[in-house]
């Protein structure tokens, strides 16, 4: 305690300087808990959204991963519904959807495009994808009908000169290898946030899509879990029950969501090694210059039976002390923003491969705020540690003829 | 050496310093600061080192204090023999049985009056309880009991050796080191040091010997010592 106190009287001994070190230290501290905050809500955010669009869990026949399909859904799964009504019915379970990936032509009578479309359970998959799927105009298509309702990205919209209630077909390769039709109407215009989705999407119900290709296969079975943090243990669950099948979770699945993380992980962990490097600067400078200021006290500390362990174990004290401090005040600094942000309610422009922004939040993580303190107070402590083991072993006599 | 009246049975010499050389690199040449000095002072005693300046007064007393190391001789405190001793063992022994006193003071400018001369117990681990009447007892006995709080920026020169003095004796060493103890100071307050110093040393059975160039000052000491070009004098008093 008295070690403790004499640390801090030396840290208050030349205010302005101690000062400038913690303010340095808790600016460090704060730029990376924000920046990490963050990531983190940025990883937060797409998990949300990747297990929202792909499902937590997702089941297919052994190969229906791997597309290398020689016709559409050679490798579909057979037997779905049954599947779907036993895992829908399970502990954990939110819902369990049916899809089939698909493409083919889409043409408005005048001109065609490439369309990449999504067979889905209109009962389900459009309450399961909730805020992602914005409707720009018209609705969620409903159950298939004789002209089957399909819901199309806009700028597909744009292309095909479509509005809600138009007519339009689509073209596509059957499970026998030949081409097929069907006329559908438009029943709703989404916008996704992701212009090479919105230029192609079109989503209709699984029923219609099976009778164009002429099969009861699925492609896929998505299993929605109340919880994200089940998913590795039911995808081992349902992979145990079915080793015929494929199993893959939203993670494996999540290309946008791998991507975008190695690449924050990549800028803040830069950002932190910046930051590392700043506060062991600016700490080895202050405490380096206090120890020269000291020359003269140390030989008097260790003439008077100090060891050249307790005087460095002193100056350690002393950069502890600035260290936690001024992580403290990063810390709060860090805290209040991402507080202040909640009420803000500002808007970060669209990440890269979007069209639209997100809010700007901030995760708030006790791991990386305890991280980032034991960080910055083992590399204050390091820093004293190295400027100051040199003057603690100085003869004695030169450290006293020290002026 | 023949003193007999300070010779004591058990402890008979507190210091023991044999034939102690030291010479300093000067350019490509060397300096001969002391050329085999012998010392004993026993308890209680107080030894005044005088000298022309550059006679090895500091040089000597360094070697007594055990801060520096000499080129050849051989060292005793306190029945401990030096020689041979790693650095931490001497930090040791200077921990336990070596006082100091500065001429520039040397205060801890952030402790206070109390706080500097508990520094020493601190270091030897005695127990809260004890530390508090050991200070109290010894700023009682430097007269200043009024000034505990007190930062020593906030003392005049006198006041400041003797918080220097309760810091050298709290802890009851073997030996006080004191190297010009007064020239920083007026006459006086010099004189009021001196007696001081004495008074305590004698009190608490701690040998001292002390540099200074004052003529007076010596006169207050049992013995004085003359130093000329690193050999001692043979003179009055020893
Ligand atoms: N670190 C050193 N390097 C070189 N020479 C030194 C060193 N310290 C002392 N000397 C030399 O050793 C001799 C003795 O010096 P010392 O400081 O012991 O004298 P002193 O009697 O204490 O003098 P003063 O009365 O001026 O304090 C002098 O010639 C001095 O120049
Ligand atoms: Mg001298």
């Amino acid at each position: 305690m008295k070690w403790i106190l004499f640390a801090w009287k030396n840290v208050m001994r030349n205010k302005r300087r101690s000062l400038t070190a913690m303010l340095i230290t808790a600016m460090g501290t704060a730029a990376v808990l924000i920046g990490g905050g963050f990531a983190l809500f940025t990883y937060e955010s797409l998990e949300e959204m990747t297990a929202r669009d792909s499902g937590h869990v997702v089941l297919a026949a052994a190969r229906g991963f791997d597309n290398d399909e020689d016709v559409p859904l050679q490798h579909g799964l057979i037997g779905a519904a049954a599947l779907a009504a036993h895992y829908g019915t399970q502990q954990g379970v939110r819902a369990v959807a049916p899809r089939i990936q698909f493409s083919g032509l889409i043409s408005n009578g005048d001109k065609s495009a490439v369309f990449v479309g999504s067979g889905v359970d209109p009962a389900v998959d459009f309450r399961l994808r909730g805020p992602q799927l914005n409707f720009v105009a018209g609705e969620a298509p409903g159950p298939s009908e004789a002209v089957p309702e399909v819901a199309i990205g806009d700028e597909l919209a744009t292309l095909m000169k479509a509005k809600v209630g138009g007519s339009l077909t689509l073209l596509a390769t059957t499970t026998e290898g030949n081409l097929n039709a069907v006329d559908v109407v438009v029943r709703g215009i989404v916008k996704t946030g992701v212009p090479d989705i919105d230029r192609r999407l079109v989503m209709t119900d699984i029923r219609a899509v099976q009778r164009l290709l002429l099969t009861d296969k699925v492609g896929s079975l998505a299993i929605y879990l109340k919880d994200t943090a089940q998913t590795e243990a039911i995808a081992a669950q349902v992979k145990a029950a079915n080793p015929e099948l494929a199993v893959r979770t939203w993670r494996d699945l999540a290309v946008f969501y791998q991507a975008v993380r190695a690449l924050y992980n990549r800028i803040f962990g830069i950002l932190g090694l910046i930051m590392v490097v700043i506060v062991a600067f600016a700490m080895s400078n202050t405490l380096g210059m206090a120890v020269v200021e000291r020359t003269r006290e140390i030989g008097t500390l260790r003439a008077i039976g100090t060891q050249p362990g307790e005087v460095v174990r002193n100056f350690v004290l002393e950069g502890v002390a600035i260290g936690t401090a001024g992580a403290a005040i990063g810390m709060l600094a860090a805290g209040l923003t991402t507080l202040g942000l909640i009420f803000a309610g500002l808007e970060m422009p669209p990440p890269p491969g979007r069209s639209t922004g997100y809010p700007l939040l901030l995760s708030f993580s006790p791991a990386l705020y305890l991280g980032a303190t034991l960080v910055v107070v083992a590399l204050a402590a390091a820093a004293a540690w190295f400027v100051s083991r040199r003057a603690a072993h100085k003869p004695i006599t030169e450290a006293l003829a020290h002026v | 050496m023949n003193a007999p009246t300070l010779e004591l049975p058990v402890r008979s010499a507190t210091v023991r310093l044999t034939d102690l050389r030291k010479r300093y690199r000067v350019g490509d040449d060397w300096a001969e600061a002391l050329k085999g000095v012998s010392l004993t002072a026993a308890a209680g005693e107080m030894v005044a080192l005088t000298g022309p300046s550059g006679s090895g007064k500091s040089t000597l007393l360094n070697l007594a204090g055990l801060i520096d190391t000499p080129d050849a001789g051989t060292r005793e405190i306190a029945g401990h023999a030096v020689d041979g001793l790693d650095d931490a063992a001497l930090t040791n022994l200077r921990r336990e049985q070596v006082g100091f006193i500065f001429q520039g003071f040397n205060l801890v400018p952030v402790m206070n009056v109390a706080d500097n001369v508990e520094y020493p117990l601190l270091l030897l681990g005695r127990p809260p309880a004890e530390r508090r009447r050991k200070v109290a007892e010894m700023l009682e006995s430097t007269g200043l009991a009024g000034f505990a709080g007190r930062l020593p920026d906030a003392l005049s020169g006198g006041q400041r050796q003797r918080v220097a003095i309760a810091r050298a004796l709290v802890k009851s060493p073997s030996l006080v080191i004191a190297d010009e103890p007064t020239a920083n100071l007026d006459s006086h307050t010099a004189q009021q040091i001196v007696d001081l110093l004495r008074e305590l040393s004698h009190e608490r059975g701690a040998a001292v010997v002390v540099a200074t160039h004052d003529e007076r000052m010596s006169a207050h000491c049992d013995r004085v010592l003359r130093l000329a070009d690193g050999e001692l004098v043979k003179g009055e008093r020893q």
